[in-house]
């Protein structure tokens, strides 16, 4: 459904940040994408949307394609009509608006009002709090209930595919567990592709189909859940157990981590 | 009392019309970010179309109805609001405040001289477009021209407010309003919004010197509107079409009382000063504005 062959990205004309990332999501896939701070995810998320424009990033190499159509330069506005919705990371709710509108701003560019308005109930069937919060300032609610509100937001577009970026950062473990377990419950139930990215890692390939690991703009490892989740380097790396086992201690996975790097 | 009443009655209706002014400013400042220097400048542009249609033409032997000019004057303007958005602020979008600021700037002056170069350096008279005269209510005298512009002004805010709240297009204008790249991410194209919101913001202005000119005398000086109109929309606050009218209530009846009370004893000059005064106190004190956005912190 959505493919990334070799893609290059540059900021700025001199910063490159993805180098020929190449990445598979199949349609009804659940897929994540982990990797440290800097590697390149919220880049690569930003390549397929088009919202690199706004950071004065560009696709200099490479090809992305979603259903057949070549989406590398396509506009934000193009690719959210074509089905591929993004939401961005770090809560971006539309403050002084209120749950409602937020809403239906999700919605703006669908032409069947009847449907919008049906498609609410079916975002409340998901998000069962927002119902309550739809006349409240956006901007004033909690994260968990900022959280629901921008996957409501974006389901709202009716997607084809969903991009979420650190969709449980700053969320207690419990809430960032039922906010996957609901993520996980729209997959299936919608068959929507989601493709997520994410630093929660040990929940993120709980309840994903396919993994995806990037370090310095390059995609290093990859593989079904079962494949990563028995991946010594993973483990190490990411689910925080050594060899055996015991965990490790902190001092020695530090120390490990700047002697070993992914690719030589 | 009834001294008193009629001075704040008759600065109520012009302060509407600085809130008219202001719209324009607010309308502009939400989808653009940019608080346009030039904005009296446009206005004046739009007086001058309205000219050109109205005795302009009939002056050249084609007179037309009034509606017949309002219609065009419109969709001059319409034209014109694109044109500026167009060649001076989308090149310059991205780029930092200060230079859109200059630009701001460079337009002010460039589109005073091209008024002078189009349309040249003499007064023109407007037509009679809105009714002359005064009303009698109670023992209050209004003016029917500021009477109609205020209600024009309360109907359009409320028409404003509905349509950024309610409809599609609006819907798309608030979410640029909050933050361009979570517009963009929902598939809001960011610059056919601003083109909208400069488009609006022209033609709202135009409305306001229909109203302020109507009957009346036409120079580049009309101009200064835009400076009297800027501290309504910062104190009304820059997000807010509803707090413009009431903005520029509290301008317009201040400046009405300092001109009928306190120029007497400050050689005219409390009622230039006073709405400048009362706009730095307010802002000390809300920086927003009285409705503007206040940025959501989160501790």
């Amino acid at each position: 459904m959505l493919t990334l062959a070799n893609v290059d990205v540059v900021y700025g004309g001199v910063i490159q940040v993805l180098r020929a990332a190449n990445l598979e999501v199949r349609e009804g896939q659940m897929v994540v994408l982990l990797g440290a701070n800097g590697a390149g995810k919220t880049t690569t998320l930003k390549a397929i949307s088009g919202l690199l424009v706004a950071e004065h990033g560009e696709v200099t190499d490479g090809r992305i394609t979603f259903a057949g159509r070549d989406i590398t330069h396509a506009d934000p506005a193009a690719t959210v009509k074509a089905g591929l919705v993004q939401v961005l990371e770090g809560r971006k709710v539309l403050e002084h608006l209120t749950v409602r509108q937020n809403l239906l701003v999700g919605a703006h560019l669908r032409p069947d009002r009847a449907a919008v308005r049906a498609d609410l109930d079916r975002v409340f069937r998901y998000f069962p709090a927002l119902p309550e919060l739809l006349d409240r300032t956006a901007g004033y609610l909690s994260g968990g209930e900022m959280q629901m509100l921008l996957i409501g937001r974006a389901l709202m577009a009716r997607p084809r595919l969903l991009l979420l970026d650190e969709p449980s950062m700053g969320l207690a473990p419990m809430l960032a567990q039922q906010l996957f377990d609901t993520i996980s419950r729209i997959n299936r139930d919608e068959g929507l592709t989601v493709l997520m990215v994410e630093q929660n890692a040990r929940a993120a390939i709980a309840h994903c189909d396919y993994g995806y690991i990037m370090e310095g703009g390059r995609v290093v490892l990859h593989g079904s859940r079962d494949q990563l989740e028995g991946n010594q380097d993973v483990q190490e790396f990411y689910l925080g157990m050594g060899h055996g086992t015991e965990r490790p201690s902190y001092r020695e996975v530090k120390h490990y981590r700047r002697r070993k790097r992914w690719l030589g | 009392m009834i001294d008193l009443l009629q001075i704040v009655i008759e600065g109520s209706l012009v302060g509407l019309v600085y809130g008219l002014v202001a719209i324009s400013f607010v309308v502009i400042y939400r989808a653009a970010k940019i608080i346009n220097l030039a904005q009296g400048e446009v206005l004046v542009v739009g007086a001058f179309l309205l000219w050109t249609f109205t005795e302009g033409a009939a002056g050249l032997g084609w007179p037309l109805p009034i509606p017949v000019s309002l219609l065009l004057t419109a969709a001059g303007c319409m034209v014109f609001g694109a044109a500026v958005e167009r060649s001076v602020f989308r090149p310059l979008i991205g780029q930092p405040a200060f230079t859109i600021f200059m630009a701001g700037v460079a337009l002010l002056i460039l589109l005073r001289g091209l008024v002078q170069l189009v349309w040249g350096a003499e007064t023109r008279s407007i037509p009679v477009i809105l009714p002359e005269g005064a009303l009698q209510i109670g023992p209050f005298l209004v003016n029917t021209r500021l009477l109609i512009g205020a209600a024009f002004t309360l109907a359009l805010t409320a028409a404003l407010h509905l349509f950024f709240t309610r409809s599609r297009l609006g819907l798309r204008l608030a979410a640029v309003a909050e933050d361009h790249t979570t517009a963009l991410s929902l598939g809001v194209s960011v610059r056919q919004a601003i083109a909208t919101a400069w488009v609006l913001g022209t033609v709202v202005a135009t409305a306001a010197s229909v109203v302020l000119l109507s009957g009346s005398i036409l120079s580049l000086e009309v101009a200064v509107i835009g400076f009297k109109a800027l501290p309504v929309a910062l104190l009304g606050g820059m997000e807010s079409i509803r707090g413009a009218p009431l903005a520029g209530v509290i301008i317009g009846v201040l400046e009405a009382l300092a001109s009928a009370y306190l120029d007497p004893l400050t050689n005219g000059a409390a009622s230039g000063l006073l709405p400048y005064v009362a706009m730095v106190a307010v802002l000390l004190i809300r920086p927003y504005g009285l409705f503007g956005w206040r940025r959501i912190e989160r501790l």
